[in-house]
């Protein structure tokens, strides 16, 4: 059986952490041009993307069940 | 004495410049990375191809619906929208995707948004080198 047939079976963090770490790549090297500033806009747009995710998971816990 | 009435004419070299920002942007859409590429941005050209390319692969292997043009409602319409924006990849996420959608589990649902996201980025990357051709940004 091959990869395609099965699947990625990612949880919702799992998921969630690598969309936001592919994107803060994307972010860090589109709008910074030097290596030393690239590396801190990828680590703060990551953890703003991680800081904001698990907030709002947070948030509408009260209303999932 | 000049009329002062009719704008100047641009110089040739502004609209050839102007021509050449638009065939960036165009490649850019269709090669993710080959806007850059063109203009010599190695690292910038490298990091589009592969983060697109990774989403689509991610969002394909992870069963998220890859949109047609032939949608039911405006959200199909802006998800195909939103796919095409990743170009020829558009293609390679068709040709990946052979057992369907599967949106009945979270990962499918991600897939989507892997997807998604995947163009509305090539698009970004795409509008970046043509602004970049055209001066406006380093």
């Amino acid at each position: 059986m091959n990869g395609a047939a099965m699947g990625f079976k990612l949880s919702h963090l799992q998921s969630m952490l690598l969309f936001a770490l592919l994107i803060s790549i994307a972010f860090g090297f589109l709008s910074r041009r030097r290596p030393i500033d690239r590396v801190k806009y990828i680590v703060w747009s990551l953890f703003l993307f991680l800081l904001i995710g698990v907030g709002i998971g947070w948030a509408m816990y009260p209303f999932s069940r | 004495m000049a009329d002062e009435t009719t704008a100047p004419a641009a110089p040739p070299q502004d609209s050839r410049r102007e021509a050449m920002a638009y065939v960036i942007g165009v490649a850019g859409w269709l090669v993710p990375g080959l806007g850059h590429a063109l203009m010599k941005m190695w690292g910038r050209a490298a990091m589009c191809f592969l983060t697109v390319g990774v989403l689509v692969i991610l969002g394909t292997e992870m069963r998220g619906n890859v949109f047609t043009s032939s949608g039911n409602d405006a959200f199909d319409s802006l998800g195909y929208l939103a796919d095409l924006g990743a170009g020829t990849f558009y293609l390679v996420a068709r040709s990946l995707e052979t057992d369907g959608a599967d949106v009945s589990h979270a990962g499918g649902d991600y897939g989507t948004r892997f997807l998604a996201t995947a163009g509305v980025l090539n698009l970004l990357s795409a509008l970046h080198a043509y602004e970049a051709a055209r001066g406006r940004k380093a």
